[in-house]
């Protein structure tokens, strides 16, 4: 019961952080019809930079880590700058090679800044325990399932409730037509791309302080959330929260239970079969845009 | 195929210089002491323009060059071992050059391939295991990879574009996983020593120098094997799917099986390539063959260009070379291929053989301005060639993924004879 308990809360907590991850880069397909793959770097760069804030100058922690929120959404809005905007008129694809060239610059830079040696990322809640049913769980996985539960809601709201998200669902819809209804589709790719960033960092940052920081970091995680939004369909919010979790739990479950050594190819046989299954995802997308 | 040359334009518009014969009318002597196959042609059918580029001409005057050349600058043990990394990397670029060059499909696998076929020539040969030579060793290697690649093509060919990406990523990782935890096969933790060295009758590779000879000779059967595919129907149809699948598909072209077919040969190459490694190398171990190799194949291909076999050579090259040549800040180097990229993206869709193919085309336009002025008879000579020698798939300014649609100058009638391919299928 304990082993069963403590598995769950770490495949929630997991699945809750490639929901943000996944999240992250649904934003920018929806706003402008990208997959990033600089995304997973953009990951790594986000707890790379809230390490630096907090260790080298000090900062408190939670200070920290929204200096790393607010810088990458600068560096979102670079990235789109650079990588993006010159390639408006280009096909998509020449847009994803310009993502991928972006993901190997951001590699290089952090490694050229941080080094290649893995850090550790302080948590607000430190090394605390809570014991649920006699299983022990970190307060820090708490953490996460609550602040990522919080921005799904936000970001669902935001899609929902406001212009901007509308505006947004309006170009995943249909791009040239939401164009001649004065959606301003250039600043919503830069916000969109700003917001992209941003919740990669969030992502890097929750998970960050449960493992050590390197430069793969982020990539692997990229990878399991592009298997999350497949499995949910890509392109439904909702969906991918759910993928996400399916995702988190199944390893962490089966993993734990059937095979440790194998346990971290479990999402990846599943994403597999999945589009052996059904190459189009669960949910037929309506239009590929890649 | 009688049909397909009935279509095409005449063959001076397929070596590249076809936006400058366009119009002007370019006479006959500005490419006479060039036009060698003319010779040949007369007495037979008409040969599809595509053999005018003459791939076998370029193909040994680059292996004797590079024959020549390499032993001459590479004289310290460091920079032979760069060379060899060099045509190794060749190798499986021009693999790759055909999954993602021509079938247009987003492979993320090529370095599972490549330690795919690596750890299977090691098996092959271990000496306290089957035991087999070296050349049963590297058949073996390219099997099983174009088995396992057929497999993966069969089970994910319904899969376009990101999925087919993802499906690759993902059996990238499982691969890597499995390397690590099947032992019996790799060795502890995915390392393999002790690989015997590469040895043909009683010729053993073991030197840099040595092994420099085996790999040249490895890539000029690779070399051959890619001329031939592209001057092949097969590189013209698959080009044609990849730009316009339905299209395609409504005129015949068998998509699907022409992908299969090079995902298949061009995963081979990666298990060449891998094999060549464990050989030369001794050892063989799977972090090695991660997401930065995966990336720097790309690389090479993006930047060499992916609408010719001669791009991931020249990409190849660029990429082993830069390490070296920022030696002392080698740390850098990682930044300066993310950047560069960025930089051939934006200003050169058609990477560095794209760029010379565009640059030989403003120098024919100059020739073409400049011509009957009198004491210029030798530049066309020597223009022209250049054009032929390194342009050599000019005219498919439709055939690549990067640029469709930006068209590098000299391939002004490229989309032309693009849609010329699309029907001839």
């Amino acid at each position: 019961m304990e082993k069963f308990v403590a598995l769950t809360a770490s495949g929630i907590a997991f699945g809750a952080v490639l929901a943000i991850v996944a999240l992250g880069f649904l934003v920018l397909y929806k706003a402008t019809g990208v997959i990033n793959f600089a995304h997973g770097d953009l990951v790594t760069l986000g707890a790379y930079i809230a390490v630096w804030a907090i260790k080298e100058h000090g900062l408190p922690t939670v200070l920290g880590y929204v200096v790393a929120l607010v810088a990458m959404f600068g560096i979102g809005v670079l990235v789109e700058r650079i990588a993006h905007a010159p390639l408006r008129r280009r096909p998509h694809m020449v847009v994803v090679i310009a993502t991928l060239a972006a993901a190997i610059a951001i590699r290089g830079a952090v490694s050229v800044w941080q080094g290649s040696e893995p850090k550790s990322l302080p948590s607000p809640v430190g090394d605390e325990v809570v014991h649920i049913l006699g299983a022990v769980v970190a307060y820090q996985r708490l953490l996460i399932i609550g602040v990522s539960a919080l921005a799904v809601v936000g970001l669902i709201a935001l899609f929902q409730r406001t212009a901007f998200g509308r505006q947004v669902r309006a170009l995943a819809a249909d791009p040239d037509t939401a164009r001649l209804h004065g959606v301003r589709a250039r600043s919503i790719a830069m916000v969109a791309f700003g917001m992209s960033a941003t919740l990669a960092a969030l992502a890097g940052i929750l998970i960050a302080p449960l493992s050590a920081v390197d430069l793969n970091f982020g990539f692997n995680l990229m990878v399991l959330a592009f298997a999350a939004a497949v499995i949910g369909g890509f392109g439904s919010l909702e969906g991918v929260v759910a993928g996400s979790l399916v995702i988190g739990l199944t390893q962490q479950l089966v993993g734990g239970y059937v095979f440790p050594a194998y346990a971290s190819t479990l999402p990846f046989v599943l994403l597999f079969l999945m589009i052996v299954v059904r190459p189009t995802g669960l949910v037929e997308l309506e239009r590929t845009r890649l | 195929m009688t049909d397909s040359t009935a279509l095409d334009p005449p063959r001076s518009d397929a070596d590249g210089t076809g936006g400058s014969t366009n119009g002007t009318g370019r006479p006959s002597t500005a490419g006479a002491g060039f036009d060698l196959g003319a010779l040949f042609r007369r007495s037979t059918t008409p040969r599809p323009p595509v053999y005018g580029q003459h791939h076998f001409v370029t193909i040994g005057v680059f292996l004797v060059a590079v024959a020549l050349i390499a032993p001459e600058i590479a004289q310290s043990r460091s920079d032979q071992f760069l060379v060899n990394l060099w045509l190794v990397y060749c190798i499986t670029g021009i693999g790759f050059y055909w999954v993602f060059g021509l079938a247009g499909k987003f492979a993320f696998c090529q370095t599972f391939m490549m330690a795919l076929g690596g750890f299977t020539s090691a098996y092959l040969t271990r000496p306290d295991g089957p035991n087999q030579p070296f050349l049963v060793g590297v058949a073996g290697a390219i099997a099983v990879t174009c088995v396992i690649a057929l497999l993966l093509g069969l089970s994910v060919r319904r899969a376009q574009h990101f999925y087919f990406a993802i499906a690759t990523l993902a059996l990238e990782s499982i691969g890597h996983t499995v390397f690590k935890e099947w032992t019996d096969f790799t060795g502890p933790n995915g390392t393999t020593v002790g690989v015997p060295p590469a040895k043909i009758g009683g010729t053993e590779f073991l030197q840099e120098s040595e092994v420099f000879r085996l790999f040249l000779g490895a890539l000029a059967i690779v070399l051959v094997l890619a001329a031939l595919i592209e001057r092949s129907p097969l590189r013209r149809e698959a080009v044609a799917a990849r730009d316009n699948l339905l299209v395609a598909n409504v005129a015949g072209v068998r998509a699907d099986r022409h992908q299969l077919t090079l995902l298949v040969l061009g995963s081979g190459l990666g298990g060449l390539s891998g094999a060549l490694i464990a050989h030369w190398n001794g050892v063989i171990g799977i972090d090695s063959f991660g997401i930065d190799l995966a990336i720097g194949i790309f690389l090479m291909l993006l930047l060499g260009g992916s609408g010719s076999m001669w791009g991931p050579v020249l990409g190849a090259a660029f990429y082993v070379a830069v390490p070296d040549l920022l030696s002392g800040i080698e740390r850098y180097s990682a930044m300066v291929y993310g950047l560069v990229l960025l930089v051939v993206v934006i200003a050169m869709p058609e990477g560095l053989v794209g760029a010379v193919r565009k640059g030989s085309g403003v120098v024919l336009r100059l020739v073409d301005q400049a011509r009957g002025r009198p004491g210029t008879t030798a530049v066309p000579a020597v223009a022209v060639a250049g054009a032929g020698g390194g342009a050599t798939a000019a005219g498919d300014g439709a055939g690549d993924p990067v640029g469709t649609g930006n068209g590098a100058g000299p391939a002004e009638a490229g989309p032309a004879q693009g849609g010329g391919d699309g029907a001839a299928g």
